[in-house]
């Protein structure tokens, strides 16, 4: 199979009702309501290779999550087709359901009442796996996940990263050829979050599952994905490599500094930054390249006392994108 | 789809149920036992209250000794025809988005929550009988316990019809959120329905011929009434043939509802 996801024009319409304030439009309510329309997906072409790791970038209600649910059969599209390897997701034939995975970060799939192992085993029955290589497969996950110590624990008694660590198990056991992860590492701490990063990067390089990733997390997608999709209000607004997109993007740092005293006025600088007038701490978004025309200009602003320049977070990094995106169209 | 592989995940949820329910020790004896006893107790009393008060060796023409048999024993199959709680958790499943978890699996949610509920049951009647049993030997009630046997079976067969009533019910929760309102009037309906309220056979004429033409006296009336003496063999041959012609009915309402409802679902919190 030379494709592996393939949608055509694939869109989707929420139905809502408008809420308006107050106990009597509640009532109101009853036998009134204002039904609105919400366009979470507009229509939608890709296509996904075998193997292919595609990050799913966007900010909250972008649509990404709407794709991700589409693709997995767990909503119905309003409009358009789409294919995951050969079967139409939302008909969810169990030949199809048994060759995909979809790990949903912010929401438990494993049994709360049950100890892993239990929920293990029952999922091996789900999925009509022989129970002896299933546990084993269980114990060689968890051993790599380094969490071979709560697998007799019942789950509602871990914490977050290591049911996180359980709900991966739980994704990978049956060994999905099409594997969708919808924010893996979200709330999670640092080393959790790398932990489970490096895991899922050596997973996808020994096995070769076809994966479309969503995050917040920059890291995530640069450690992991070989194709970028940036969604925005529904629509695919770019598509292409990760590399192509660092490329674009990755020059802009934030560089934040404090004076000793407040400025007494607005102060213009080169490439159209300007400092407010009446307040020490200062913060503009540069390229690197603009630092050495910038520091004498603030240097003779006023005293110095402390700064620093960081990388500019993955949320501004695709603002900064969509902005000269719209520019430019 | 393989019939081993269908049975094997099903026996897998039917486990899985029981492994759950005797997780909570406490919760467990309060459901199988303490609370099918209390009821029991409940209706024992009031019969006693009835039979004094009005002066009367039968009523309906049984006397006191049948009434309290059929209440000991109804409250208990009452126990075993109930899936409120399994109907509540169908309900948050769907309205809560966690339904997700189950739609990306190879199995259907309607298997799914009946395996449980069957394993949910099994664990609780091997307790709970074991008080009605007792009681019943050491008061020495005219019980046929020859009839136990195809009256659980009625009663379980009963119950995959209570199951199909709760997925109907579930699948509301695709169109509107909030239904558990629907729950309690069903349950409160069925309470009569059942006989588990009163034996049906006291019910005015012409209510008693319509309702016994439904299939819910299975869940209470007929087994017990069976177990008891109250009525023969024909009841529960009619109970089975009403109970199988309900199913067929009820799980294609069930079909063309979730059907329509995952049309409509939008995979709500996640």
């Amino acid at each position: 199979m030379s494709i592996a996801i393939e949608t055509k024009d694939l869109s989707r319409v929420y139905q809502s009702y408008r809420k308006p304030e107050g106990v009597w439009n509640s009532i109101k309510g009853l036998w009134d309501r204002q039904h609105i329309e919400k366009v979470a997906l507009k229509p939608t072409t890709l296509s996904i290779e075998p193997g292919q790791i595609v990050g799913l970038v966007g900010a909250n209600g972008a649509g990404k999550t709407t794709l991700l649910k589409m693709l997995s059969g767990l909503i119905v599209p309003s409009s358009g087709e789409a294919t995951v390897l050969g079967y139409k997701p939302w008909e969810r034939k169990h030949e199809f359901l048994k060759q995909i995975s979809i790990l949903l970060g912010q929401k438990n799939q494993l049994w709360w009442d049950l100890a892993p192992y239990d929920s293990f085993s029952l999922l091996a029955r789900i999925y009509d796996l022989d129970l002896d290589k299933a546990r084993a497969r269980v114990n060689e996950l968890a051993k790599r996940l380094q969490c071979t110590h709560v697998l007799e624990t019942q789950l509602r008694r871990l914490s977050l990263g290591e049911r996180m660590k359980m709900e991966i198990i739980g994704a990978l056991l049956h060994e999905p050829a099409v594997l969708f992860l919808d924010e893996p590492t979200i709330g999670l701490d640092m080393i959790a979050q790398e932990s489970i990063r490096d895991f899922l990067a050596d997973y996808v390089r020994s096995r070769g599952p076809t994966v479309i990733l969503t995050s917040h997390y920059m890291d995530d997608i640069a450690q992991l994905a070989h194709k970028l999709l940036l969604i925005s209000k529904g629509a695919i607004v770019y598509e292409g490599t990760v590399e192509n997109f660092t490329r674009a993007t990755e020059d802009v740092r934030t560089f934040s500094f404090r004076f000793a005293e407040e400025l007494p006025a607005d102060l213009a600088l080169p490439e159209g930054h300007v400092l407010k007038a009446g307040q020490k701490d200062h913060q503009l978004k540069i390229l690197p390249q603009h630092l050495g025309i910038l520091m004498p200009e603030i240097a003779r602003a006023g005293i110095l006392q402390d700064l620093k320049m960081e990388e500019t977070d993955f949320e501004d990094v695709i603002r900064g994108f969509l902005e000269k995106e719209s520019r430019i169209l | 789809m393989s019939f081993a592989a269908f049975w094997k995940r099903n026996l897998g949820f039917f486990k899985m149920a029981i492994a759950s329910n005797v997780e909570y020790r406490m919760n467990y004896f309060i459901d199988a036992v303490a609370q099918p006893s209390v009821t029991a107790v409940i209706e024992i009393l009031l019969w006693v209250g009835i039979f004094r008060t009005a002066g009367s060796a039968t009523i309906g023409g049984f006397g006191l000794q049948d009434y309290l048999a059929y209440v000991l024993w109804g409250a208990f199959f009452a126990r075993i025809a109930a899936s409120w709680m399994y109907e509540f958790r169908m309900i948050e499943e769907i309205d809560s988005g966690s339904v997700n978890g189950l739609l990306v699996r190879p199995m259907s949610f309607y298997e799914y929550y009946l395996s449980q509920l069957m394993g949910y049951k099994f664990i609780t009647t091997g307790v709970s009988f074991l008080i009605p049993l007792s009681v019943g030997a050491a008061m020495g009630w005219n019980i046929h316990y020859d009839r136990l046997p195809m009256a659980v079976l009625l009663v379980f067969f009963y119950l995959i019809l209570v199951h199909s009533i709760s997925f109907v019910v579930s699948t509301c929760a695709f169109f509107l959120n909030r239904i558990y309102a629907l729950t309690v009037a069903k349950n409160l309906a069925l309470w009569t329905l059942t006989g588990e309220l009163i034996p049906l056979d006291l019910m005015p004429e012409p209510f008693r011929s319509w309702i016994l033409i439904l299939p819910f006296p299975s869940g209470v009336f007929i087994p017990v009434g069976y177990l008891t003496g109250r009525v023969g063999a024909d009841a529960v041959a009619q109970g089975f043939v009403s109970v199988a012609v309900s199913l067929i009915l009820v799980n294609a309402l069930g079909l063309f509802m979730w059907k329509k409802g995952l049309r409509s679902y939008s995979g709500t919190g996640a």
